[in-house]
């Protein structure tokens, strides 16, 4: 099991790097981070924090564009091109097909991560070794945690892409459905934490409906925002193990239940 | 365990919402003994691919069962029983980004070969199906009959005991043609069983122990031994027979 699971990821990963738009996106990437270099002396105050935040959102960003991209067309050309009806003509379970898919994908989201954040490093430290005096703060364990959580993050966002390839018969539906999961995760607690205070301080702004609904859909779409460590990254801020583990925890746990019912779904599911 | 029944099968096709559903196959049922090479023929929209697929458990019956080696297909609980059988479907789409060694790799893996027996395997059959000098080059360089032939090397790469074609000599040259009617009648001379669909009357005729004519989801013929010693003879034409039982239904 584990060895065709290992071959489907394998070959996923290979045809994503293989993909041109991955050119584009490596391009767009390094980009950002010798923009970060060129432009760092502009900055007159905070420049450590600037170029952390910067670094740490163009990681991100090229993260976002290779799920949505990249790991979508992955999954809906298997099924829009048929390729699928030969995978799954060889001893593959329908589960193992969505894990061999899944870990296909992070693999290819990992080993972009991993290349360009030797190139972010190495602009993190050219900057850190021009202006020392900015960057007091700065950690590196706590810049490369900010990173692991950037890539469990895009883990979420695979095993989401994975869930909505399942259920629908378009790659465009999947793309519409992941890039709105996205958005509202990282948006709704941000929403309802103002909601709350305004309610707090006798302000009505919503009708109680409505924030009922919202924390209804906050506990069904998961919180990317827990994910993103790019503030205390910027400013050093020591962080919480109990915290970390909570959110790994909370990461990882959506993802197995995204893959099973994903698994479950698939296993109903004819191609014709 | 390459021995194919099918008994009272029935499957619709549902077009979409508010749209009538369509029937591929309506209460078909055959018999493919161990050993033999059996073709399916009839015109387009007959049902010929709808079956294969059922097979394959990729799409369920409305009605009806299918069994390989005595072994129903649509209660298995895993894919097992596809560990003895090769499929190639109709125009195959191959992984684009891999090279053709990379894909039959893929293939051996999945079926839990061992590397030296995957590298063995994969010289021996691209030879017999004179692709190995492609072997290197990425997937989306190939020409149809190129995909066609490494659609074939996946298929066979693990040595299956029950070979599935659909339309295999779609896209072939003449030379391809043959080397696909010699690939059989080698998989058959080797006890090996061979289902496959095909729209070149000729071939089936020259290749297969058994053949049955299907039509709207139907079976309306079906020819055994003596029937096709006739064809050879050229005492009889399977065309002649496919027009009238084809009309027939018409």
């Amino acid at each position: 099991m584990l060895q065709r699971v290992w071959a489907l990821a394998l070959v996923t990963c290979k045809e994503g790097i293989r993909d041109r738009s991955m050119f584009g996106i490596l391009l767009f990437a390094l980009f950002v981070l010798g923009l970060n270099v060129a432009v760092a002396g502009f900055f007159m105050r905070d420049l450590g924090k600037v170029t952390v935040d910067m670094n740490l959102a163009a990681l991100s960003f090229a993260g976002l564009l290779l799920v949505f991209f990249i790991c979508i067309n992955l999954m809906a050309k298997d099924i829009d091109k048929k390729t699928i009806q030969l995978v799954l003509s060889k001893p593959f379970s329908r589960g193992e097909y969505i894990f061999g898919k899944y870990f296909g994908l992070v693999l290819l989201v990992l080993s972009t991560l991993a290349l360009l954040l030797i190139f972010s490093s190495a602009t993190v430290a050219g900057v850190h070794a021009m202006y020392p005096t900015y960057f007091e703060g700065f950690s590196w364990s706590i810049f490369f945690l900010a990173v692991a959580f950037i890539a469990l993050q895009l883990a979420l966002l695979c095993a989401i892409v994975v869930f909505f390839s399942a259920i629908t018969t378009s790659s465009f539906i999947t793309l519409i459905f992941s890039m709105a999961s996205y958005l509202v995760g990282v948006t709704l607690e941000e929403v309802l934490f103002y909601l709350k205070s305004q309610a707090a301080a006798g302000e009505v702004v919503a009708s109680e409906s409505l924030r009922s609904v919202l924390e209804v859909v906050a506990w069904l779409v998961p919180n990317f925002a827990a994910f993103d460590l790019k503030v205390e990254a910027a400013h050093g801020l020591a962080l919480e193990s109990v915290r970390l583990l909570t959110v790994a925890g909370y990461g990882f746990g959506y993802i197995l239940l995204l893959l099973w019912l994903a698994t479950l779904i698939f296993r109903r599911r004819e191609f014709n | 365990m390459s021995e194919i029944v099918i008994d009272s099968l029935y499957k619709k096709h549902k077009p979409g919402l508010f749209k009538k559903p369509i029937e591929a196959v309506s209460g078909l049922s055959l018999k493919v003994p161990k050993g033999t090479v059996y073709g399916l023929v009839g015109p387009n929209g007959a049902g010929k691919s709808t079956t294969i697929r059922m097979l394959l458990n990729l799409i369920r019956p409305d009605k009806g069962e299918v069994r390989i080696g005595n072994k129903s297909v649509s209660a298995a609980a895993n894919a097992d029983f596809l560990q003895a059988v090769g499929y190639l479907p109709e125009n195959p789409y191959l992984y684009d980004h891999l090279t053709l060694r990379e894909l039959l790799r893929f293939a051996g893996r999945a079926c839990g070969m061992t590397a030296d027996q995957i590298t063995a395997r994969i010289e021996v059959l691209t030879r017999q199906t004179g692709i190995a000098y492609a072997l290197k080059r990425r997937l989306h360089t190939f020409s149809k009959g190129m995909r066609q032939r490494a659609g074939l090397c996946f298929a066979l790469l693990h040595d299956p005991e029950l070979v599935i074609l659909d339309e295999p000599m779609s896209g072939l040259d003449p030379l391809g043609r043959k080397m696909v009617c010699d690939l059989i009648l080698d998989l058959k001379q080797q006890g090996k069983t061979v289902f496959f669909c095909s729209h070149i009357l000729s071939d089936t005729e020259r290749l297969c122990d058994k053949i049955a004519i299907l039509d709207q989801g139907r079976l309306v013929r079906e020819f055994e031994t003596a029937d096709l010693r006739a064809f050879r003879a050229d005492e009889r034409s399977l065309e002649d027979e496919f027009v009238a039982a084809v009309g027939e239904v018409h």
